[in-house]
């Protein structure tokens, strides 16, 4: 899988690919407005980061060079901006989804597996893992065939897994996943234990591998 | 501070004592020039009538039936004047006197102020004495009359000057009043730049030019501040999203034991916090800003209830609940983003600072929505919306929710106000 970083604060790109590449992903990078610009008239991608604000121009210029060029790219922007107008004005334009900085790279993770789901999947649209299926339309669970009866927030999580496998994901960010930005305002987030807990008890109930592991309190991770 | 009164209502009164002052002082003076005119006018009446008598006098010298006649007719008829021949040494004199006494020949009673003339004369070697008594006003009813008149025009004048008074004070002090309602008016959150009324009257011509580059300068300021909150905030934006990042790669080390972990989860919470309390900084000055100017129908009981799932498991870690009462459906126009952060705002508040294992109120009837928390003591009102105002001992929040639900609030004209009753903090919204 090919994903198109552009986002000219340097460091911040470096961690988006760092946290990526674990994964089959493979990372490319631009900077400027120009060089995003040349990136995509030469090459195809399975997702495109998009930062807004570019050294040479508009994030938001590029997304209409993608629609004029007939491109198929699954776009996310990236912005610091945060303004509900860029939105959606960028989700007109045909971008995918769009994700404030600052953000957990286990969100974003998240948010680009689901977008390649959503993008190459189209007729099957199901995830498999193992003994695990997962039918993204219905949003139904099966463990060796057998369906999982799972509530709204037990199925955001085990997709959040999904989306970031063999990686750590601190409470903090599955708490900010599940009841939003002001998650962070509180202390508590026992929450999230009780809600994994039951999907893990949802999950071995047929015999599914003891994949989703606690990391000293932290948080947990996913491994496949 | 005791009696306050108007600024015109000052040289009121000490006009009214002036008046009074010269008014009575003008009495006397009246008095004695109007006398001095009787005076003068009467002693040249009685000289008059004596250069009668002498020619009359002469006339009849030397006749003396005729002489006798008029005399008699003289000292009888004519009730001011008496005429003798005298003996003795002839010295001609004129006095002038003046006399109270009752009238001759008359059945009165009451005393009369007369002016006199004697007069000594020589006619052909015979000396006559000449009296004329002429009657005028008495002293004390000159006075009073004087005085009455002088108190009719006192009255006149005051009632004047309270008229003019009047008609002055709203005439003249109109601009400044129009003024006073135009600062009085005047919101600097509003965005709206004061308009003074032109005046033409130098004073407030020009206490309006001065009052408007103030205003002037207090906008560009307050202009200045509400970029500054958002351009500070733009630029933490960036590395905040850094340590995030790092924090989220730091996880991922091999060689993580708990110790690191708990190092790193004592990082992820204030870096969380401050997180959010840039957020929401630069969330008030765009809001501040006008930004956000879509907007679309909701419905408000949908929004409500999405809301509350978002924070059933926030509430949940309290071992709270929400108690919901919204079966009223009804649309509002407004920003989505704005309007979910408002309740989000509101909704945070109240299970933040209720009681542990308690309840959550959230109420929608006619308009009104409420949103309340028990608690035990009422909160200080008056900076409770205010940035940064602790109305309460903790110090979990980021001091800026209550002043951002208020700040969307108002932009859309709705209120938001607070009130305690019965151990509830409740918080209303009226749209």
């Amino acid at each position: 899988m090919k994903i198109l970083i552009v986002e000219d604060e340097l460091e911040l790109a470096n961690d988006m690919e760092a946290y990526l590449e674990t994964e089959s992903y493979h990372c490319e990078r631009a900077a400027t407005y120009q060089e995003a610009l040349d990136k995509i008239s030469h090459h195809e991608y399975d997702c495109i980061l998009l930062d807004l604000m570019l050294p040479g121009g508009s994030g938001l210029k590029i997304l209409q060079e993608l629609k004029a060029q007939g491109k198929q790219e699954g776009t996310i922007i990236i912005s610091a901006k945060n303004a509900i107008e860029d939105k959606v004005e960028g989700l007109q334009l045909g971008a995918d989804d769009y994700l404030a900085k600052p953000f957990h790279l286990a969100e974003l993770s998240a948010r680009i597996h689901s977008l390649i789901r959503r993008k190459n999947f189209q007729s099957t649209d199901l995830i498999s893992q193992n003994e695990l299926k997962i039918d993204l339309p219905s949003k139904v669970v099966r463990v060796h065939g057998n369906p999982l009866n799972l509530t709204k927030k037990e199925y955001e999580l085990l997709l959040f897994f999904i989306g970031n496998k063999n990686r750590v994901i601190s409470k903090g960010a599955l708490a900010e996943h599940l009841s939003g930005d002001f998650a962070e305002m509180f202390d508590s987030h026992d929450f999230v234990y009780a809600h994994v807990k039951n999907l893990k008890r949802k999950l071995k109930e047929f015999d599914y591998g003891d994949y989703l592991k606690s990391v000293y309190g932290l948080g947990y991770k996913w491994q496949a | 501070m005791a009696s306050m009164s108007k600024l015109l209502n000052k040289p009121l009164r000490s006009f009214v004592l002036y008046a009074m002052l010269i008014l009575a002082i003008s009495i006397p003076v009246y008095f004695y020039v109007v006398d001095s005119i009787w005076t003068s006018e009467l002693d040249e009446h009685n000289a008059l009538v004596k250069e009668q008598m002498v020619e009359q006098l002469e006339k009849y010298q030397g006749d003396s039936a005729q002489l006798n006649d008029f005399l008699r007719f003289s000292n009888s008829f004519t009730s001011g004047t008496r005429v003798q021949k005298t003996e003795g040494l002839i010295i001609p004199f004129d006095t002038t006197y003046e006399i109270t006494r009752k009238r001759y020949s008359l059945k009165e009673t009451e005393e009369n102020r007369f002016r006199g003339l004697v007069s000594r004369v020589e006619i052909q070697g015979l000396a006559y004495t000449i009296q004329v008594e002429t009657n005028f006003e008495e002293a004390d009813e000159t006075f009073l009359a004087i005085s009455l008149v002088t108190a009719f025009f006192f009255i006149t004048l005051v009632l004047g000057f309270i008229w003019l008074n009047r008609r002055i004070s709203w005439k003249l002090w109109k601009s400044f009043y129009q003024t006073l309602e135009a600062i009085r008016q005047f919101d600097l959150s509003k965005d709206k730049a004061m308009r003074l009324e032109p005046s033409d009257i130098q004073e407030f011509q020009e206490l309006n030019k001065t009052l408007n580059q103030l205003i002037e300068r207090s906008i560009a300021a307050y202009q200045q501040q509400k970029a500054f909150t958002e351009n500070a905030s733009h630029e933490l934006q960036t590395p905040i999203a850094l340590l995030k990042s790092r924090l989220d790669l730091l996880m991922q080390h091999k060689e993580i034991n708990p110790e690191l972990a708990s190092l790193i989860e004592s990082v992820e919470r204030p870096l969380a916090r401050l997180t959010h309390i840039n957020k929401s900084l630069l969330l008030l000055a765009k809001v501040e800003n006008k930004q956000f100017a879509e907007i679309e129908e909701m419905d408000i009981q949908h929004r409500l209830k999405e809301n509350l799932e978002l924070f059933e498991d926030l509430a949940a870690d309290k071992g709270m609940g929400f108690q919901a009462d919204f079966d009223a459906t009804k649309t509002i126009r407004a920003n989505a983003y704005l309007f979910d952060t408002l309740l989000q705002n509101l909704l945070s508040n109240a299970i933040r600072h209720g009681n542990k294992s308690g309840i959550v109120r959230v109420s929608y009837e006619a308009g009104h929505l409420q949103i309340a928390n028990e608690g035990a003591n009422p909160l200080k009102e008056e900076n409770l919306f205010e940035r940064f105002a602790t109305a309460s001992n903790d110090r979990v929040g980021t001091g800026l929710g209550l002043a951002i639900a208020k700040e969307i609030a108002f932009r859309y004209g709705w209120t938001l106000s607070y009130k305690f009753q019965g151990s509830w903090h409740e918080f209303s919204l009226k749209f």
